[in-house]
């Protein structure tokens, strides 16, 4: 994909995904994400949830150290109400759709889950290879993800936005069941970043 | 089965079911006077839909501009259309498909047939594994079957999760819309019901605080939970996935935190790929609440964890004889967006609890009758005013409209049509009685009239207060009833338009060809405004057409197809069809031209849809081939006559006083698509100041017959209209359907308003030089 196509994809990802609620934003490595994150208003306590072996992950667990470095303190996500209401979880996307401004979620275990749906600010790394134009073009990827095979993506989620209701009187009240903030990061590939 | 609420006797709890009964087990005239008296309600969906109107309007455009004509609304509901159509047509296939690829991640399959069939698996499954709590996600196939009651009944509780699901049910009601379910309440009201059932002091006014409430009243609910219940958006066959939508992320607690996962769902919602299902999250979220996408939208495909159960009840209750139902299949589409409701001027007065029966809106009053009986629509039918608008924003083009008729022809047969309408159908269908009839009343309503063009309140005077009057004085008190003219217009054209040589005048341009126009009065023109049709013949004659005026020309027989009276339409679409074959036959006219813009709709949509049920090929022929002929009076003006280089004698306007405003008539926008030609002829060849009103396409509430049976509901509806209309500060209101404008100048002369309300051709009439 070419540099311009990339940055167009990016605004509007950034424009639709802003429409929805939702901060977005491009960094060009791993450790500025990792800076990004730790001045973020969310780690005002110090603390990050993640899924467990999240450092294990090949493309995001080398995050962990640059966080530990800015001093940030790492916490492995466990049981659904120990992580309830934490003020700040990360986890990885499969993909972002500037069409609509979505990240998808992909992941079977429920520690993995809940990072996302319990925790107030919710931060999501996304690779900028990752990010394609259209909902059209997931739909193909979404169908290899839940065919059955050994990695079989049995839970999946489109996440557009924080938690947002307007069920009382049709005022917008963010927050309801899940984040109260998401922030995706989309961070130029290895590959891209060295050159 | 847990000690706690096995020493619940099951019958206290259906007792007190029955002290705290939901709304819709109330009788329909009751639900609806509630309605009526309820500000709220009114106040609520009076502001939510010009404002949804416009927002969903500039979703999709920002859509179109974006990427271009294949993603305009229009592109894409052909699109979803075309998948959903397939599913239908396919479904067998797809329920196997479905089966084998969930049964194959892991998921267990239940077929229901009814709705006591899938409550009764979902009970014995909590029985097996001792689940006494249930927290849920909005499901309306759970609100159709009503397992919540069920499962109370059985001792378990249900708790709803999300926001305006769990406040409708602390409430003991149900959702009045789809969607957004507690439209109808304020937050003065949120905030008491939340305090009294919390017992505890919850703010009133502070929606941001009542939202928090919730979050941690449900929280303690989803972590405590032994099963969670969700409804589907979509299940897809080629993998096995349900797809869930929601924007509080209470779905994905329900689905992810209980460890049995319950899905109840139509077999409707079957559809074949992910690619399908893309095209339907774009319109599904736009239409119903103008978002991109909802916060979230789920994807599961069998259990995620070890331990984790999923099972899923596939509701039929109804579903097989829709798609049986060569008509009624096409409801089948549905993705319950709720964008029907949204448009409906009849739902923006009495919301979904009136409008409905469980299912709310337009769809509501097409699907009731095949989940909950043809009595539970019965009443709810009778609100539609026909407008046909929510079919243009159905993002899957199903046709609502012509589905009530045919629902409301099916409480007909049932149930008998009112002896009046009986008396005046049967009467219509027989031209000649109907001829002597109306003649006969053109003298003896003199003293409801005393001569004047109304009946009102004014004009009865005393004799309004006769018990046999009383209804009729009712019915003036806020529209004023028109009066038969003393001479229809049948009359006062004989002799004048038969000679062929007579009328052809100068005035038409060389290239305009020499136009022969057999003229369709339509029985409200002929009788009652026949003022309104001899503008339209004057002006189509100042433009050197021959018009000719077949005078055995009767009802076009859209009345009686409006109240369900099929039977009596038959014989009257059969009349007007050989009436004019055999006019055109003996004036060779190029067209048929009617200036009443209902009747050009019956003889060019209804007809041919009437003959296609009957499936009488002959009839159905004939029905097509004069469709071919007939023209709105607008159009004809503008497009055939202005567009060929006619030129229209008249005046221009020189410092007039006069300032218009334009009513779109229901079936000149929506059935017709008419917008631009009256407007131009207003503008560019009359030379006149037009304001546009605000809401401009919304009904002006007549609706046939409804405004006689829901007179209050018409009411509301019409002061909306003459508000707007009068908000321009214009001085005439005109419009191009004598339905409207029998009713807008009813209600002019009963409020004593100033705006004059006219017909385009009386407009353009006026200024003939």
């Amino acid at each position: 994909m070419s540099k311009l196509a990339c940055t167009n994809l990016f605004t509007r990802f950034q424009q639709r995904l802003s429409s929805a609620g939702g901060e977005s934003h491009q960094v060009a490595s791993l450790t500025a994400a990792a800076e990004l994150i730790a001045a973020h208003s969310a780690l005002m306590a110090g603390n990050i949830i993640v899924p467990p072996d999240f450092g294990l992950h090949s493309q995001w667990g080398v995050i962990l150290p640059h966080l530990s470095g800015q001093g940030i303190t790492i916490h492995e996500a466990g049981s659904p109400a120990s992580v309830a209401d934490a003020p700040a979880g990360l986890s990885g996307a499969e993909l972002a759709i500037a069409e609509t401004g979505s990240v998808l979620l992909a992941e079977n275990a429920l520690e993995a889950r809940v990072v996302s749906m319990l925790t107030l600010t919710h931060f999501v790394l996304v690779s900028e290879s990752k990010l394609i134009p259209m909902l059209d073009d997931a739909a193909a990827i979404l169908l290899q993800l839940a065919r059955a095979g050994s990695d079989q993506r049995h839970y999946m989620s489109f996440v557009t936005g924080p938690s947002r209701t307007a069920d009382i009187e049709r005022t917008l009240t963010i927050g309801v069941q899940g984040p109260k903030v998401l922030c995706v990061i989309i961070v130029a590939d290895q590959k891209e970043a060295k050159l | 089965m847990t000690d706690n609420y096995s020493a619940t006797p099951p019958q206290q709890v259906v007792s007190e079911e029955k002290a705290n009964p939901t709304n819709e087990h109330q009788p329909f005239a009751e639900r609806l006077a509630v309605a009526l008296k309820d500000e709220n309600l009114h106040s609520a969906l009076t502001r939510f839909a010009p404002s949804w109107r416009a927002s969903r309007k500039d979703i999709f455009a920002t859509e179109e501009a974006d990427y271009g004509s294949d993603f305009s609304f229009e592109h894409m509901r052909a699109t979803l259309r075309t998948a959903k159509d397939y599913a239908i047509e396919h479904q067998p296939e797809l329920i196997a498909q479905f089966r084998a690829n969930a049964e194959a991640a892991g998921a267990v399959i239940f077929e229901a047939r009814t709705a006591e069939d899938a409550n009764r698996y979902i009970a014995e499954l909590c029985q097996r594994k001792g689940i006494d709590l249930v927290v849920k996600s909005k499901t309306m196939a759970s609100e159709e079957t009503e397992l919540n009651s069920y499962l109370e009944a059985r001792g378990i509780k249900a708790v709803e999760t999300d926001l305006g699901e769990w406040v409708a049910q602390l409430s003991h009601e149900r959702p009045s819309h789809m969607v957004m379910p507690i439209i109808h309440k304020t937050r003065q009201q949120v905030g008491a019901v939340l305090s009294e059932s919390l017992g505890r002091e919850i703010s009133r006014e502070d929606v941001a605080e009542q939202v928090a409430v919730i979050r941690v009243e449900h929280r303690k609910s989803f972590l405590n939970a032994g099963m969670g219940i969700s409804g589907a958006n979509a299940l897809m066959a080629e993998s096995g996935t349900v797809m869930i939508m929601t924007n509080e992320g209470n779905g994905r607690l329900v689905t992810s935190l209980p460890l049995v996962h319950v899905v109840i769902a139509g077999y409707d919602k079957l559809i074949g790929t992910f690619a399908d299902a893309m095209t339907q999250l774009r319109l599904l979220a736009r239409s119903a609440t103008a978002q991109q996408m909802t916060s979230y939208t789920t994807f599961i495909t069998g259990p995620a964890t070890p331990g984790k159960e999923m099972h899923i009840v596939l509701l039929d209750n109804g579903r097989s004889e829709m798609r049986a139902d060569p008509r009624f299949k096409d409801a089948l589409r549905c993705i319950r967006c709720a964008a029907c409701s949204n448009i409906c001027p009849s739902y923006q007065q009495v919301g979904g609890h009136a409008f409905g029966y469980i299912y709310s809106g337009a769809i509501g009053l097409v699907v009731t009758p095949f989940h909950h009986g043809l009595e539970a629509d019965a009443g709810p039918q009778s609100l539609c005013v026909s407008c046909n608008a929510c079919e243009t924003v159905c993002p899957v083009e199903i046709p609502l409209p012509s589905l009530i008729l045919d629902v409301r022809s099916r409480v007909v047969e049932a149930k008998g049509l009112p002896w009046l309408k009986k008396v005046i159908f049967g009467a219509m269908a027989r031209p000649r009685l109907f001829d002597s009839a109306v003649r006969f009343f053109s003298f003896a309503q003199f003293p409801a009239t005393r001569g004047g063009r109304y009946i009102s309140t004014r004009s009865l005077g005393v004799l309004g207060k006769v018990p046999g009057v009383r209804p009729i004085a009712q019915l003036a008190r806020w529209r004023s009833l028109p009066a038969f003219a003393p001479r229809p217009l049948r009359d006062r054209v004989k002799g004048q338009l038969t000679s062929a040589s007579m009328d052809r005048t100068a005035t038409a341009s060389p290239e305009v060809p020499n136009l022969t126009v057999c003229y369709f009065a339509g029985c409200m023109i002929d009788r009652l405004f026949p003022e309104m049709g001899e503008a339209a013949i004057n002006v189509m004659k100042a433009c050197g057409v021959q018009v000719t005026f077949p005078q055995k020309q009767n009802c076009c027989g859209l009345i009686a197809l409006n109240s369900g009276d099929r039977a009596d339409c038959v014989v009257m679409a059969r009349q007007t069809i050989t009436t004019l074959e055999q006019a055109l036959k003996e004036s060779k006219a190029d067209y048929i031209v009617g200036a009443t813009t209902s009747c050009v709709v019956t003889l060019t949509q209804d007809y041919i849809r009437l003959f296609e049920d009957l499936q009488q090929q002959g009839w159905l022929q004939r029905a097509r081939a004069l469709s071919e002929k007939v023209m709105d009076f607008a159009s004809f003006v503008d497009r055939v006559l202005l567009a060929n280089g006619a030129m229209l004698p008249v005046r221009k306007s020189g410092g007039e006083d006069v300032i218009v405003t334009y009513h779109d008539s229901c079936q000149s926008i929506n059935c017709l698509g008419l917008r631009s030609e009256a407007r131009h002829i207003i503008q560019e060849v009359l030379g006149l100041e037009l304001r546009e009103m605000p809401q401009s396409d919304v009904c002006c509430g007549f609706g046939g017959s409804t405004s006689i049976e829901h007179g209050d509901v018409s009411e509301l509806i019409m002061n909306n209209k003459l508000n707007n209309a009068e908000s321009t500060g214009a001085t005439v209101l005109v419009s191009d359907n004598p339905g409207c404008l029998m009713h807008l100048s009813g209600g002019v002369d009963a409020s004593g308003r100033k705006i004059r309300v006219m017909h385009i051709a009386q407009l353009i009439a006026e200024r003939l030089a």
